[in-house]
């Protein structure tokens, strides 16, 4: 009974404290929590799908196949598939809204009876694909047939290039102007394609429009810009893995002579999710450090706790009152806060991860289904209980200190202000409301400590993903960086008969090229398995992370995913066949392009050219030029002076402009979630050392400091020691980001983390954080207008 | 006759606990006049300090208005009410109430440089010569909780005499302190009135009001009584202190 008593009491007494410590967990769970179902289940839901729509283990997309029936008997004769499934589509670039695509996009036959898949399959696969509602809210039931003049298309080309329903998208099926406009009638949840990280798009269409595609390619001829193609979706038995199978497919069937890109279904999976597994280990790991300010906090509280009650525990001690029982007493308070800010927490995460999925959807291009993982989310609760729970106990051992005798005179274990000589008569008449402020911080630092440590490692996150933001860049030149093998401002590929001088003559018309260099990209086999090169004239340009260039002819260089893939590394013999032969080359180095899900190998001109045939519309002419805001134009330019003769493009893809949204909304998040943090804990702490500094207030006021003075004195506090905090955290950001930030884009596929230091992102989350403490306390301080001078009194 | 240099006219203070009113001061018409040696004396909860507090601007009065040197002081806004303590007030309480984390010679300069009556240099030569006057020079350098009581005190009459105040308010001053702290707190005290410092002090210590000049006697939230003595001389001070035993006794203190 006395236990309940002591328990209510103190809960009433210190309602501010178990407030903000149950704010603090409840955030903590919040973002732990819907990261955590966002990634488990995001996952899950993209494998479910695509298994679901029987896109088996391995996908090919082969082109200009003679007989389909035969390669698919011969697929499903190999020892280790279990089955063989086709879908028909056509390869064609398009364009929307002004915008054209980078890479091909496919346009799928579709209806509710499931055309497009056949040979054999015996499945129907009429539910292959689920529809949206236009608002992207939920799903709608999918339409009986497309028309011809409609197509359905995923959610991501609503980031990427604007499309909403009633849009017209334009693919461009042969020369002189065959042109097929389609009207955007929905969106579909492609679970293979749908990520804006991903360039080739699936379009749905009828079957009528596509069998009409189909004529109008077989007509034109050599004239055709689009082609007809098909997706092989591969079944293979449990325990072989996905390179096996596709080294036993290349030697054993025909599949290699029309394949164009082969990729498992982990690889595609990974891909898919690359955006939510990078943000949602961005977020986890912000969520780390909400828990370590959230306990920071609890220290500080702690502390101030047993301070303002140490009289009252020595009183209690003279009743019987055991440190086990008043600890326990407190632990209970502290536990009950935290544990209903961790369950609000992780209920109110159900409904944030579909508000997530819904706002996201249109970057991942899947509806990601809101379900409660238990059991990690009890191994969660458990974590976020104990951890804070365990610290709790150890704080809380000050209790023993405490003599009955000793607490009621009055003597508390801490001198509250440093007898040290070191910063005695430091004042000054000039700025006399900073050096108050200075003086009382380092004359009180346990009492800012906890103020201290949020703020670094607050301004240490923000920093970091401050950084992250920085690389991305406003035009996301970062990311490109990394799926580029080699850096440019611009890239003309002819295609025509058009002599590249001319394409030249016109880009230098515009501004001077500073420097340029030849890439093409053709398809070669690596151990049996085709791969894209990265085909270069000047390989030193390459972004190598490991070894060496491949300067000879006899050298690549493989990207970590590749090497991965076929257990290579520096050092070791690849053996690589071109359209014209093969030969073995040396492992140069390891570098980075996050291309074709980031399995692709670089090698020099020389080095394809012993392999390959050489084709002047193989290669990309890649200028860096003098004044890059001349891209557009000169873009604009060339398209209309030579129309499909060539192909320009910038650093840049539509998807990207998804993704900066997405990393910028996040960068919102974090920055507003900081800033309710600093909130708190500016109130917590400010409180205390308020209630602590009433009659010095007083007396301040009493000497005749006005109210706007003490305020602004008080502001400056945790301004200076925001300032201390942001210092620690700019410089663990400075020696940290890097390491830390490249592990995070690993997850992405990206492994060329490389962020510049400019004086602008250096401090900007310092800054903030040191604002933001400021204005928090500077609010807070608005008590001292209120704070009566009757506290001097005699009387009082 | 001297100059009034602070006036009360009808102050009432009335404090508010939930829906329960108490009237500490009930219309109380009170002059302080220059160079005086005023004080307070009345029973516990007579409301002296309220007064002491409610005259100085550092509390809201309910009704009524105070007069400072002619100008009406009780509706000043915060900053100019700031400014008035700083140049115009000096305060020493019961509790020493020096500001903890601050050394005594801190304490002195801060108000200096608070009152701006001085530059800078010529605050830290008057704290200077204040503290060697108050003879708390050796433990200028101290924190307050280094010191004893009467150090404390004495450095806070320094804090309170360094932006050379029109008037001084003391609220207990030596109801902390010991025998020999008393009278050395006392002494000063005296010695400043001497030199021409107007005082109004609260005291319930009668040794302590028998240095006054002009005792007024507050009971039930009004001045009942007031006592005229002449100025202090030591060599009177048992006689001073008969008197105002006798008149105490009177009123049945």
């Amino acid at each position: 009974m006395e236990n309940q008593i002591m328990i209510r009491a103190g809960m009433k007494r210190h309602k501010g404290s178990f407030i903000g410590i149950g704010i603090l967990l409840f955030l903590t769970a919040l973002s732990l929590t819907t990261v955590l179902m966002i990634a488990l289940v995001g996952n899950g839901y993209i494998r479910e799908e695509m298994e679901r729509a029987g896109f088996g283990d391995l996908t090919a997309w082969a082109s200009d196949v003679p007989d389909m029936e035969f390669l698919l008997e011969s697929i499903r004769e190999q020892e280790g598939v279990e089955g063989a499934e086709v879908q028909e589509l056509v390869f064609s670039e398009y364009e929307a809204n002004g915008m054209e695509s980078d890479s091909e996009g496919q346009m799928i036959p579709w209806n509710s009876q499931g055309i497009g898949d056949s040979f054999g399959s015996e499945a129907s696969f009429g539910d292959r694909y689920r529809f949206f509602q236009n608002n992207l809210s939920g799903y709608a039931k999918a339409p009986e047939e497309i028309r011809e003049d409609e197509v359905f298309v995923s959610p991501s080309m609503k980031s990427m290039m604007d499309l909403e329903p009633g849009d017209t998208i334009t693919f461009p099926i042969a020369r002189g102007g065959r042109k097929l406009s389609l009207t955007v009638a929905g969106y579909y949840e492609d679970p293979f394609m749908g990520s804006s990280m991903i360039g080739m798009k699936g379009f749905l269409i009828a079957g009528k429009t596509y069998e009409q595609i189909c004529s109008v390619i077989e007509e034109t001829g050599m004239d055709a810009l689009a082609r007809d193609g098909s997706m092989i979706h591969i079944e293979t038995e449990s325990g072989m893995t996905a390179s096996e199978i596709n080294r036993e497919l290349t030697e054993n069937t025909p599949l290699s002579m029309y394949t164009e890109f082969i990729h498992s279904a982990d690889t595609i999976a990974g891909f898919m999710a690359i955006l939510q597994n990078a943000f949602c280990a961005i977020m986890a790991a912000f969520a780390v450090v909400l828990l370590g300010v959230a306990m920071a906090v609890m220290g500080h509280s702690i502390s101030g706790l047993v301070e303002q009650e140490w009289k009252n525990f020595g009183i209690l001690k003279t009743l019987g009152f055991t440190d086990r029982k008043l600890s326990g007493q407190l632990l209970v308070q502290y536990g009950g806060a935290m544990g209903v800010g961790i369950i609000l927490g992780m209920l109110l995460a159900v409904p944030m991860a579909g508000m997530v999925s819904r706002m996201t959807v249109t970057t991942t291009g899947v509806l990601l289904p809101v379900r409660f993982p238990l059991l990690p989310c009890v191994g969660i609760f458990a974590i976020l209980l104990l951890v804070p729970a365990g610290f709790c106990i150890l704080r809380l051992r000050k209790i023993r200190k405490i003599t009955p005798m000793a607490a009621i005179r009055g003597e508390s274990d801490r001198v509250s202000v440093s007898g040290t000589t070191f910063f005695r008569n430091g004042l000054r008449a000039k700025g006399l409301t900073f050096h108050l402020a200075l003086r009382q911080v380092l004359t009180g630092r346990r009492r800012y400590a906890s103020a201290c440590l949020v703020a670094a490692l607050l301004v240490f996150f923000a920093s970091l993903a401050g950084r992250m933001n920085g690389w991305l860049g406003a035009d996301g030149k970062g990311m490109m960086d990394a799926f580029n093998p080699a850096d440019l401002d611009l890239g003309v590929q002819v295609l025509g008969k058009l002599p590249a001088e001319e394409v030249e003559q016109m880009v230098l018309s515009y501004t001077n090229i500073t420097d340029s260099y030849l890439l093409a990209m053709p398809s070669v086999s690596v151990n049996g398995t085709n791969y894209t090169a990265n085909v270069i004239t000047e390989p030193e340009r390459f972004h190598i992370s490991r070894g060496q260039t491949s300067r000879e002819a006899d050298q690549v260089v493989l990207t970590e995913a590749l090497a991965a893939d076929l257990g290579a590394d520096v050092g070791d013999s690849v053996t690589i066949r071109g359209n014209k032969g093969s030969r073995e080359f040396t492992v140069s180095g390891i570098y980075h392009c996050a291309n074709d899900m980031g399995a692709n190998l670089g090698m020099s001109r020389e080095g394809y050219l012993s392999i390959g045939e050489d084709d002047s519309r193989l290669w990309c002419y890649h200028y860096f030029l003098e004044d890059v805001s001349q891209k557009q134009a000169i873009t604009e330019a060339l398209e209309q002076a030579y129309g499909g003769d060539v192909h320009v493009h910038e650093n840049s893809w539509p998807g990207l402009f998804g993704i900066i949204s997405a990393m910028h909304l996040m960068i919102l998040v974090l920055y507003g979630m900081s800033a309710v943090f600093i909130c708190i804990v500016t109130g917590m702490a400010g409180t205390k050392i308020l209630d602590a500094e009433r009659k010095d207030m007083g007396i301040y006021k009493s000497i005749g400091c006005s109210v706007r003075m003490l305020r602004l004195s008080f502001a400056f506090r945790f301004g200076l020691v925001a300032a201390a905090g942001a210092v620690i955290g700019t410089l663990a950001a400075m020696g940290f980001t890097v390491p830390v930030v490249s592990a995070l884009m690993r997850l992405a596929g990206i492994s060329n983390f490389a962020s510049g230091n400019t004086p602008g992102s250096v401090l900007f989350p310092g800054g903030m954080v040191i604002l933001l403490f400021f204005g928090f306390a500077w609010l807070l301080s608005g008590r001292i207008r209120k704070e009566d001078m009757n506290v001097l009194t005699a009387e009082s | 006759m001297a100059d009034t240099i602070l006036q009360g006219e009808k102050i009432t203070r009335v404090f508010q606990q939930g829906k329960a009113e108490t009237k500490v001061l009930d219309g109380i018409d009170i002059k302080i006049f220059e160079k005086d040696f005023t004080v307070i004396m009345g029973p516990s909860g007579a409301g002296k300090s309220t007064l002491l507090y409610s005259l100085s601007g550092m509390d809201q009065i309910s009704g009524g208005r105070v007069l400072y040197r002619d100008q009406e002081i009780s509706g000043l806004s915060e900053n100019r009410m700031a400014r008035l303590r700083a140049e115009e007030f000096g305060f020493v309480f019961q509790q020493t109430h020096l500001v903890s984390n601050l050394t005594l010679l801190e304490n002195v300069l801060v108000a200096g440089y608070v009152s701006k009556k001085d530059s800078a240099e010529k605050v830290k030569e008057r704290a200077a010569n204040l503290l060697r006057q108050m003879d708390v020079e050796e433990a200028k350098d101290r924190l307050p909780y280094q010191v004893s009581g009467g150090e404390a005190q004495r450095a806070a009459i320094a804090r309170a005499m360094i932006g050379k105040p029109g008037l001084l308010f003391a609220d207990e001053p030596t109801g902390a302190l010991n025998q020999a702290n008393t009278r050395e707190v006392l002494g000063l005290l005296t010695d400043l009135n001497r030199k021409g410092q107007s005082i109004l002090m609260v005291t319930h210590d009668l040794q302590a009001a028998a240095r006054g000049n002009r005792i007024l006697y507050l009971e039930d939230g009004k001045v009942c009584d007031e006592l005229a003595l002449k100025p202090y001389n030591e060599m009177e001070e048992k006689q001073r202190e008969r008197d105002v035993s006798q008149w105490l006794s009177r009123l049945r203190w």
